[in-house]
């Protein structure tokens, strides 16, 4: 399959999900879908068109969390990214794809630390890097993070 | 001064252990072992275990994971010892100095003896500061101030 066949093959079978698609350029192409619909379709880029799961990016955006998940299809060198909106005012809560594919364990617990976003359905949401005397729920990179540590030394001593 | 400085001084083996750092200070420590700076012909050698070591070489930026590990270390490393912090991260965190897991620098948990600063220091400034390091430690034996 080429590579508008693969793209309209993923258009035409998730054709309610799909809120909007954006075609950067040849290698990159930006789909964004509704966040029930999740599973579905990572499922569907991983296992039918065999592509790569590369990563998963949360940002703290200014009315919503965004997840993109990164999936490359090497045969065809293209990178689709799945995007997703949490809006800040409902639950921060999204499907987990761990059990889908194993490579989106630790990205998940990693954007649960950082962000305070729940995978539901996730095996083991766990912290991953932050140390151990981290307060429970403080997230790091959220747009709103302030200084909890009273102890902390944040100028240069000169 | 006691026997242990001075036979310290004659050959005193290095500890490298970076908290976080990004490499490049660690690419210039392993660059003063090549023989082209070999910091050998001053008696220096790296020890593979912290219970070996004189000298306590700190690379990175001390973040809040692995500042439990090093307090840990300066309690193994046999007494007296001297520590040394290499690299911009090591004196002053650098630019993480605002970062959420970076809370104190170096020289508020440990007694640094030298700061080598530098993003990353040049082979040349880390012998001159080790050099340097020996010089003071010599002249503290004999009693002189320098």
């Amino acid at each position: 399959m080429n590579r508008q066949e693969i793209l309209d093959g993923i258009k035409n079978k998730f054709k309610e999900e799909i809120i909007d698609y954006f075609d950067k350029y040849e290698k990159r192409v930006f789909i964004e879908i509704k966040k029930e619909a999740l599973i579905p379709v990572a499922t569907y880029i991983f296992k039918d068109l065999k592509a790569r799961f590369n990563i998963a990016t949360g940002t703290d955006l200014r009315y919503h969390m965004e997840i993109l998940y990164h999936f490359t299809l090497e045969d065809i060198n293209l990178m689709v990214s799945v995007r997703v909106k949490l809006p800040k005012d409902q639950p921060l809560e999204i499907d987990s794809l761990t059990s889908s594919f194993r490579g989106s364990d630790w990205i998940e617990r990693e954007i649960h630390e950082m962000l305070g976003i729940n995978f539901i359905g996730h095996p083991n949401l766990k912290r991953l890097l932050l140390a151990d005397d981290w307060p429970e729920d403080v997230h790091p990179l959220r747009c709103d993070y302030q200084e909890w540590d009273k102890k902390a030394v944040r100028d240069r001593g000169v | 001064m006691s026997v242990k400085l001075k036979a310290l001084t004659k050959s005193p083996w290095v500890f490298h252990l970076s908290t976080g750092s990004c490499n490049n200070c660690d690419i210039e420590v392993l660059d003063c072992l090549t023989p082209r700076f070999d910091i050998e012909r001053f008696g220096m050698l790296l020890a593979g275990s912290i219970k070996h070591a004189d000298v306590l070489l700190v690379t990175g930026s001390c973040n809040r994971q692995s500042m439990i590990r090093v307090k840990r270390l300066w309690e193994q490393i046999p007494k007296p010892c001297l520590v040394v912090a290499i690299g911009e991260c090591a004196l002053s965190r650098g630019m993480f100095i605002h970062s959420y897991n970076c809370p104190v620098p170096l020289d508020h948990v440990l007694p640094v003896d030298v700061y080598i600063p530098g993003c990353p220091p040049k082979p040349e400034a880390i012998i001159a500061g080790v050099v340097k390091l020996i010089e003071k430690v010599k002249a503290e034996k004999l009693g002189k101030k320098k």
